[in-house]
C-alpha cells in the first residue's frame, strides 16, 4: 500500500498489518511523525513530540515481532497521550505554564502499561489548563479538523484533534466531568470514560480524586476496545484500582442487539439545551438501535439534569484544594477561566460541598436503579455541535459564569459508571454529533457491544474530516 | 438566599489566606453566587438523611 495512506488506517487495521508483517512499526511511526511535522501546525494538537524515543521504541517493536514476540493488538501501534500524564524524562505541563519545566522521573502507570503492550508513544497532547475547564488553554487552542475555525471540545482537546486529524492511530485522554467524551463528540470520534477504578490514576495529575478516569479517544469502537484493554488493570500504586481481571473487550464486538434493554434518559432529550438538529440526529440513532434488535424506551431519572450543579461544586472545590499552594503563590500565572474557578472553589462553604456529595449519592442511586431495568442508558453527549473558538469571555453576571450547560456527561462521572460517546451523524452545520451510552460499573463490554453494532450499521466512522 | 457582596467575598478569601482583588473579585462574586444559588434550589426529599459516599469501591 501507499505508505502515505498509513495514518488513515484504523488502529485495528494497522495492528493486523503489523502482526502479519505487511507493515513494520518503524514504517508506521515514520508515517505519523512525517504527518505530524507537516500538518500539526494547523491543528495545535501536540505540546511535545518525542521523535527519537518513538523511533527507538518502534525499532524495538519491529525486532520483537520479527523474532516472534508479538505482544498483542497494540504492539507497534502509534499512540498520543494527554500531557496530564507523567512521562519519564519528558516535559509534562498539564497544560499549565506553572509546570513548563516539570520533567517527571517516572511514567504514569497508563504509559507504562501502553509500553508493556508494545505501543509506541508519539508525544504529549495539548489540553486545557490542568484539565479543570472545558475551554481555556495556556499554550494554544487545538483546532477541530471538521471545521478549522471551531473548537475540539476539552479538556482532552489535543487528543481529540490529533486523533481526528490522523496524527496518531489512537490516543489517551482523561475524563473527570466529560473531558474524553466532549472532544470525542465534537471531533466525530469514539471516546470512553471507563468505570472508576478500572484504570490506574497513578501519575495522572489530579482533578477530583473520585471522578478522575483515563480512557481512549479513538476513531473506531474496536480501536477504543484495544486501547482500553492495554491500559486497564490493577495497579498497586493506585490503592483504589480494581483487582478484577480485565476482560478481552474485542470479544464484546460483533453480533446483533437482540435482548439488549436500552433506556433513553428523557430529561436530556426533552431539554431545551439540545438543539433541534442534534435531537433529531440522536433520535435517529435510537431507531437504529431498535432495528438492530434492542428494546428501546424512555426512562426518567429525576435528578439527571442536576448532575451539572452537583459536579460543578466538586470540580471547583477539589482542584482548589489540590493546588492551594500554587493559588497563593502563582495566581496570576493561571489563565482567566482557571484562575476564577480556583478562587471560587477556594471559597465554597463546607456545607455546600457536603450537600453536593449528598446529591451525588441520590443521583447515583437513581442511575443504578435505572440500570437494574436497562442494560444501557442513552442520551446525547452534548446538546450542540462544535462551536467557534473564542477567548475566555469576562464574567459579567451570574448567568455568564457557566459555559458547559449543554454538556451531558457528568451524570456518569458522579455515578462512577462507564460511558462512551460514539459518532451518530451531523447537526445542521455539518458538525459531528455524539450518541452517549452509559452502563453499570464494570459494564464496558456491554457498551462496546452496543456501540460496535451501531457503528457497523452506519457509516459515520468512515467519513474523513474535510480539514484533515 | 441573598447574594454575597464583594466585601463578604473578600473576607471569605482572607479567611483562607487569599487576598482577592478586582477584577477577580467581581468575577468570583458572580461565580460563587451562581453556584450557591443553583445548589440551594435542589432539594430532593430526604436529602438531609443521605450519607454522602463519593465512590463505589471497585471489587477487591
Amino acid at each position: 500500500m501507499d505508505k502515505s495512506e498509513l495514518p488513515f488506517l484504523s488502529a485495528g487495521d494497522l495492528s493486523r498489518l503489523i502482526q502479519s508483517k505487511e507493515i513494520s512499526p518503524v514504517e508506521a511511526i515514520n508515517a505519523y511523525l512525517d504527518r505530524i511535522e507537516s500538518e500539526d501546525f494547523r491543528f495545535h494538537s501536540y505540546l511535545t513530540v518525542i521523535r527519537e524515543q518513538a523511533l527507538s521504541d518502534a525499532a524495538q517493536a519491529e525486532m520483537d515481532i520479527a523474532f516472534g514476540n508479538h505482544r498483542g493488538p497494540m504492539h507497534g501501534v502509534p499512540v498520543a497521550v494527554k500531557d496530564q500524564f507523567w512521562s519519564k524524562g519528558v516535559r509534562t505541563t498539564s497544560g499549565s505554564r506553572i509546570l513548563t519545566d516539570f520533567v517527571p522521573d517516572e511514567d504514569a502507570t497508563v504509559i507504562t502499561n501502553l509500553r508493556n503492550a508494545g505501543a509506541v508513544v508519539l508525544g504529549k497532547t495539548n489540553m486545557t489548563e490542568f484539565a479543570i475547564t472545558g475551554f481555556s488553554h495556556r499554550f494554544s487552542t487545538p483546532r477541530n479538523p471538521w471545521d478549522i475555525d471551531t473548537y475540539t471540545g476539552g479538556s482532552s482537546s489535543g487528543s481529540g484533534a490529533a486523533t481526528a486529524a490522523f496524527l496518531c492511530a489512537t490516543s489517551l485522554g482523561e475524563d473527570t466531568g466529560g473531558s474524553i467524551r466532549f472532544p470525542a463528540t465534537w471531533c466525530g470520534l469514539v471516546g470512553i470514560r471507563p468505570s472508576w477504578g478500572l484504570v490506574s490514576r497513578y501519575g495522572v495529575m489530579r482533578g477530583v480524586w473520585s471522578m478522575d478516569t483515563v480512557g481512549p479517544i479513538s476513531r473506531t469502537v474496536e480501536d477504543a476496545a484495544i486501547t482500553l484493554g492495554a491500559i486497564a488493570g490493577h495497579d498497586p500504586k493506585d490503592p483504589y484500582s480494581s483487582q478484577e481481571p480485565v476482560p478481552d473487550y474485542q470479544k464484546s464486538l460483533g453480533g446483533d442487539l437482540k435482548g439488549l434493554r436500552v433506556g433513553i434518559i428523557t430529561q436530556f432529550m426533552e431539554s431545551d439545551l439540545v438543539e433541534p438538529s442534534v435531537r433529531q440526529t440522536v433520535a435517529n440513532s435510537f431507531s437504529t438501535l431498535g432495528e438492530l434488535g434492542a428494546a428501546v424506551e424512555g426512562v426518567s431519572i429525576p435528578m439527571a439534569i442536576d448532575a451539572g450543579v452537583a459536579s460543578a461544586v466538586l470540580l471547583a472545590v477539589e482542584p482548589a484544594l489540590a493546588q492551594q499552594n500554587w493559588i497563593k503563590e502563582h495566581i496570576q500565572e493561571y489563565g482567566h477561566d482557571v484562575r476564577n474557578l480556583l478562587l471560587t472553589g477556594s471559597l465554597v462553604p463546607a456545607q455546600a460541598y457536603y450537600k453536593a456529595q449528598q446529591l451525588r449519592t441520590v443521583l447515583r442511586q437513581q442511575v443504578l436503579d435505572a440500570l437494574e431495568k436497562y442494560d444501557v442508558l442513552v442520551l446525547p453527549t452534548a446538546g450542540k455541535g462544535a462551536q467557534p473558538r473564542e477567548d475566555d469571555p469576562p464574567i459579567t453576571s451570574k448567568e455568564s459564569s457557566s459555559r458547559l450547560g449543554f454538556l451531558f456527561t457528568r451524570i456518569f462521572n458522579l455515578a462512577s459508571c462507564p460511558a462512551m460517546s460514539v459518532p451518530c451523524g451531523f447537526d445542521d452545520r455539518n458538525m459531528p454529533v455524539g450518541l452517549q451510552i452509559g452502563a453499570r460499573p464494570g459494564g464496558e463490554g456491554t457498551i462496546f457491544k452496543g456501540a460496535h453494532a451501531y457503528e457497523q450499521a452506519t457509516t459515520w466512522h468512515t467519513m474523513r474530516p474535510p480539514g484533515a | 438566599m441573598a447574594d454575597l457582596t464583594k466585601d463578604e467575598i473578600r473576607a471569605m478569601g482572607k479567611a483562607v489566606g487569599l487576598d482577592i482583588q478586582d477584577p477577580e473579585l467581581t468575577e468570583v462574586m458572580y461565580s460563587l453566587n451562581a453556584l450557591l444559588e443553583s445548589l440551594d434550589a435542589i432539594n430532593p426529599p430526604g436529602l438531609n438523611d443521605v450519607e454522602p459516599l463519593p465512590i463505589i469501591l471497585p471489587p477487591a
